[in-house]
């Protein structure tokens, strides 16, 4: 199949694997799922999934594919087996809508974590490598503290070594995370009327579990952590909070404000990713259109249409939208697992 | 089809090794089987229970030995004032190999890491403390690995020698000799500049 510039419709009925394909992209993508476990993505009595693409990044052409098993992961570029993740991570750049981010705002810290450390990942690889070595760093600790029930000064003073790796670890990611999320308001910033033409803003804070002198508060925590077997301040703690006109959107936002927040996020992403990486990064939006009303629908359309970014939409049906809106876009049709191009769409679309 | 036990079994003691899949394992037990003569089967075997019986740890340094105390720690000519710490015996060969370093040699049999269940008790650590008991070393160089587990080895014995009057060391990490900048990754180059000195 080929996509080229522009937006393009993937549409069926639920159930037929539109979001699958979709979610192929996004494993192609970030080499994982968005699901707690990539195994998931193994057809049932299959040994493994395997995912594969031609992209053009940068004005270069690179073979991506990925292929999970249940021993592990292969991400491979050019055929070439990539042997770390943050090596691979990057070549093909998404910004995504899935149902699934509507929990960000009310959910738990861990998904408001992960969606932005999404994004971080695949500007700059560093970020990848210092965020795997916090958690190496994390686990070691954590192990440490399980098995520290009698009193001897040898832990005692192991502890003290290992706090002061994991403080050294996560300066790094604090300090980048902050620097992110500035960056990210200024973006959003130039959002805000994307999809609303009242007096509406968006901002995101960032809460961090220890902000500075990251070894002297975790050393103040002893006591704490050992007494839970756990360490309890630190990066892998940290937390967003989303306001809307300087009010919580976690308290007081609507579904539908929610919904309006997320994806002004996903495009002031996208604008960012762009201005980070010189294009726009392949925006996937799943089932996007069902809960937005007909004004949302077309100027998100409209704004796809302007960027020329690489979209694709998955949807049950077109005929909500504005069909003038729809001049010069692909459509495909899902059905049973499988993905067809309509010839042609509208009046003037290209085949 | 499945193979006849013995051969099986065979193949089952190759897997033990580190490396050996199944594959390679198969490969093995068929060349025993089929190329290899009577006498070098009976040649291999000998060795390996030899190796076995004869092979220990020095009760000085912990490095291999036939003997008692290894060639290195009863060599005279060696620097008495310098010991390297490392975590293998695999890395003394290595340093051996080099053949610059003239001191003396200490293997900790590993490297601390809460995840592989290795503490400061299961290191070879308290015969360290003894050694430096001595007045005669005046250096310990720490040359456990850039991992990690390495770097917590290394700063858990210099916060254990700072009551020790003994100047502790860590070898330099960075580029490799030979290889140009480009080829080297973001935490080798950061590593390098971190450790840069004036020239």
């Amino acid at each position: 199949m080929e996509f080229g510039q522009g937006i393009h419709f993937i549409i069926g009925s639920n159930g037929e694997g539109k979001t699958n394909f979709l979610e192929s992209i996004y494993v192609l993508a970030l080499a994982k799922s968005y699901k707690t476990s990539d195994l998931v993505l193994i057809r049932h009595q299959e040994d493994f999934a395997k995912v594969e693409a031609t992209v053009l990044s940068q004005s270069r052409l690179f073979d991506l594919s990925m292929i999970i098993s249940a021993s592990g992961k292969n991400a491979i570029i050019n055929k070439t087996s990539q042997k770390k993740l943050s090596d691979y991570i990057g070549h093909l750049q998404i910004v995504s809508f899935l149902p699934e981010d509507m929990n960000i705002i009310k959910g738990s810290p861990r998904e408001r974590r992960y969606f932005f450390d999404v994004y971080m990942g695949q500007m700059d690889k560093n970020y990848i490598s210092n965020l795997g070595n916090y958690k190496y760093v994390l686990k070691q600790r954590n192990e440490l503290l399980k098995k520290m029930n009698q009193p001897n000064k040898e832990d005692d003073l192991l502890l003290d070594v290992i706090t002061e790796q994991l403080a050294e670890a996560a300066r790094p990611v604090v300090e980048h995370r902050k620097k992110f999320i500035q960056e990210i308001n200024l973006f959003l910033e130039k959002q805000y009327h994307l999809f609303s033409s009242k007096n509406e803003y968006y901002r995101i804070q960032y809460l961090p579990s220890i902000e500075t002198e990251i070894e002297k508060v975790m050393k103040s925590k002893y006591r704490t952590d050992k007494m839970s077997y756990t360490t309890n301040f630190g990066p892998h703690r940290d937390d967003y909070d989303f306001y809307l006109n300087d009010v919580m959107a976690k308290d007081y936002a609507s579904g539908g404000e929610q919904r309006t927040l997320i994806l002004t996020l996903d495009m002031a992403l996208a604008e960012m990713m762009k201005d980070r990486l010189k294009e726009y990064p392949v925006i996937l939006l799943d089932d996007v259109f069902s809960e937005l009303d007909y004004e949302k629908q077309n100027k998100l359309i409209q704004y796809l249409s302007k960027i020329q970014a690489q979209a694709i939409i998955t949807t049950t049906s077109l005929h909500e939208l504005n069909q003038d809106a729809l001049n010069n876009v692909k459509v495909f049709h899902v059905s049973k697992g499988h993905i067809q191009e309509e010839k042609q769409h509208g009046k003037s679309s290209k085949v | 089809m499945q193979y006849p036990k013995a051969l099986e079994d065979l193949i089952s003691e190759f897997m033990k090794y580190p490396g050996v899949g199944r594959k390679t394992a198969e490969r093995y037990a068929m060349f025993s089987v089929i190329d290899l003569k009577n006498e070098s089967i009976n040649d291999f075997s000998q060795a390996l229970i030899s190796a076995k019986e004869k092979i220990r740890p020095c009760n000085i340094c912990h490095h291999l030995t036939d003997k008692e105390t290894c060639d290195i720690c009863s060599d005279g000519t060696r620097d008495n004032s310098k010991i390297m710490v490392l975590e293998t015996t695999k890395d003394v060969f290595s340093i051996e190999k080099s053949g610059t370093y003239r001191g003396l040699y200490h293997v900790l049999n590993g490297a601390l890491s809460p995840l592989n269940g290795i503490g400061p008790n299961e290191l070879n650590l308290v015969s360290l403390w003894k050694r430096l008991e001595k007045d005669d070393v005046k250096e310990v160089i720490l040359a456990t690995s850039a991992t990690q587990e390495g770097e917590a080895t290394a700063q858990y014995i210099k916060r254990v020698l700072r009551e020790v009057e003994v100047l502790v060391t860590r070898i330099g990490y960075g580029v490799p000799v030979g290889s140009n900048l480009e080829y080297a990754d973001d935490q080798t180059l950061n590593k390098a500049i971190e450790n840069r000195r004036v020239f």
